[in-house]
């Protein structure tokens, strides 16, 4: 049989694909057990298990379950939009700088974030809503802007950078004529951390990842292949059109969702789908390896915020200070190299 | 042997933005054929393979695939019989060889449907002709020039398409691997019944191994036919403003040319 000639290497990947993927989840299982359990105080796993099953621990049971939980499951699901958003953005565009905290989606849902809570002192589910709505309103207009017999990467990006930063110099007027109280209450959002959610929050979160992350997941198949190019792609039978749509859709939808629950988490988006493609290699789709990428920024980098550094910063921080040099690094080696993702 | 599928180009208009590229443009071509679509540079020969493979809508006029218009057909049916190979394709970065041809598939795999052992077989058979199996696991980046081309003719063939558009698949190959490849072309023609239609610059090579040639000029056919038909002095001076001598090719008995520039003439 001739095709013994190519089954064995790619059960080979296959293999290591999911092995990778394993791993990856452990490290996303592991870390959300390290939220749980180490603390200011260290409860130990038995406890951790006995407070998620119900019972009532004395001593655990509001750290664990209060505190510890809600942030460890909000962490997890809003990396998980974050990391699976900006991944499929920057395949369907094949350029890492596609990703939506990079080309004004996220910048959209915090400048309307912000006016709220400086002019209109709106706080909650309604702060909540307004982000998403400017999160998909911004996606949006960029995408009407760059509109022309389809939609180009390139353009799509430049437009995309443009509008981030009109609505960013927008971020700063508003920060100006802040009153003080709402300027601490805008910073505080504007800096993305999930201190202080809580466990409700979760529902949007879920329900986002459910909704828009299977409409982005039904489309992988088609992701990797207009990774050949829209010429390419189109040739082999995927509508590119309706694709792309379908796709950044659901990608803005969890970003701007995300968003909308823990503010601006810096760089997730941008940092989980080269990081996915570098660990699990070029064989299949990169996106739930990037999702699971992104719970780990948000897990690792919030747990990092908290307990490793000598003062404690939100996780928007931390992953910000990962995601700066990164982009450097991605430009100049973009540069040497030609394209890349 | 495939079944012979008819793509024929009716009065076409195309063009990009305001420019009009093609016009007015008939042909036909022939089913289980070669054919090459010779021209000067810029005359529309690769945007009438955009339209042809639908890439690019048309701005009047059609292209239909057994009578019926392609622009109106559903991607993926189209898609299964018609593969393009483009200019300059993209692979993506660190890509084996094996998973490139595996793309190759892709028409033929709905929303739900896994890979089987028929897709092993196809990629198996696509890689063995181009003879590229034993790179099968290198990564497409490594690959020379001549290797990466018959890793993309191996996806195209995987693709396993009765009709193949080939833009210019040439370019960028030593003289030794443009034989190769225009004969693993013929191959595929001569065992399989697949029509060929590409677009060539070297004219000795396209008159060699086509049997139909079609030569465009300001984005209208100016010839078409045998390359005994096309290929004259005549046709390749109004063509390409290059006085020529054309002779028979003692090799292949087909019409070979000799362009004549304005040095280096030596004295009768």
């Amino acid at each position: 049989m001739i095709a013994t000639l190519v089954t064995p290497g790619r059960h080979r990947r296959l293999t290591r694909r999911r092995a990778v993927m394993l791993a990856l989840a452990a490290v996303v299982a592991g870390l959300f057990m390290l939220t749980l359990m180490l603390g200011q105080s260290l409860t130990p796993p038995g406890d951790v298990l006995r407070v998620l099953a119900g019972q009532d621990v004395p001593g655990a049971s509001f750290t664990v379950g209060q505190l510890r939980l809600p942030r460890a499951v909000i962490a997890t699901l809003a990396g998980m939009c974050l990391g699976l958003g900006g991944a499929a953005f920057q395949v369907m565009l094949r350029n890492p700088l596609a990703s939506p905290d990079i080309i004004g989606v996220s910048a959209g849902a915090s400048a309307a974030a912000v006016f709220a809570i400086v002019f209109l002192s709106v706080s909650g589910a309604s702060l909540s809503i307004i982000a998403i709505a400017a999160g998909l309103g911004v996606a949006a207009l960029i995408y009407l802007l760059s509109f022309r017999d389809g939609v180009s990467g390139a353009r799509l990006i430049l437009v995309g950078i443009g509008i981030s930063s009109m609505i960013n110099s927008f971020i700063a007027y508003a920060l100006v004529r802040a009153p003080g109280w709402s300027l601490q209450e805008a910073l505080r959002w504007l800096g993305g951390s999930v201190n202080a959610v809580r466990i409700e929050q979760a529902g949007p979160l879920l329900a986002a990842l459910v909704v828009f992350g299977g409409l982005v997941l039904s489309r992988s198949r088609d992701l990797e292949t207009l990774r050949m190019g829209d010429d390419m792609a189109a040739a082999l039978g995927v509508r590119v059109g309706a694709v792309r749509l379908s796709v950044m859709m659901g990608a803005v939808g969890m970003i701007a969702v995300a968003t909308s629950v823990t503010g601006p988490i810096a760089f997730v988006a941008f940092l989980a789908g080269p990081i996915a493609l570098r660990i699990i290699g070029p064989h299949g789709s990169v996106l739930i390896p990037a999702a699971l990428i992104g719970a780990i920024l948000v897990l690792g980098g919030d747990y990092g915020g908290k307990f490793l550094l000598p003062a404690r910063y939100p996780v928007g921080v931390v992953t910000g200070a990962l995601g700066a040099p990164f982009l450097i690094w991605l430009i100049i080696r973009a540069n040497k190299t030609g394209g890349s993702l | 042997m495939t079944i012979n599928h008819r793509l024929q180009v009716q009065d076409l208009t195309a063009g990009y933005g305001d420019r009009t590229i093609i016009e007015g443009l008939g042909i036909d071509l022939l089913p289980g054929r070669i054919t090459a679509i010779v021209g000067a540079n810029a005359c529309g020969k690769s945007t009438l393979l955009r339209v042809m493979s639908r890439l690019l809508r048309p701005r009047g006029g059609q292209v239909t695939l057994d009578g019926a218009a392609i622009h109106g057909m559903p991607t993926r049916a189209l898609a299964r019989v018609l593969g393009l190979l483009p200019q300059s394709p993209i692979a993506p970065e660190g890509i084996t060889v094996a998973d490139l041809v595996g793309r190759g598939r892709h028409p033929h795999h709905g929303l739900m449907s896994r890979w089987g052992p028929a897709d092993d077989h196809a990629v198996a058979t696509a890689l063995e002709v181009t003879r590229i199996t034993d790179l099968a696991d290198r990564t497409v980046d490594e690959l020379s020039g001549g290797q990466r081309q018959r890793a993309w003719i191996a996806k195209a063939l995987a693709h396993d398409a009765d009709l193949l558009l080939l833009d210019e698949p040439t370019t960028f190959l030593d003289v030794a691997h443009q034989i190769e490849l225009l004969d693993l072309l013929c191959d595929l023609n001569a065992r399989r019944g697949t029509t060929i239609v590409m677009v060539l610059h070297d004219l000795n090579l396209a008159a060699r191994y086509a049997d139909q040639l079609i030569a465009l000029r300001a984005g209208r056919v100016h010839a078409q036919g045998s390359p005994e038909a096309v290929l004259t002095e005549a046709t390749i001076a109004q063509v390409f403003g290059l006085t020529a001598r054309v002779m028979r090719d003692p090799v292949s008995g087909c019409p070979m040319m000799l362009p004549i520039g304005r040095h280096r003439l030596a004295a009768k």
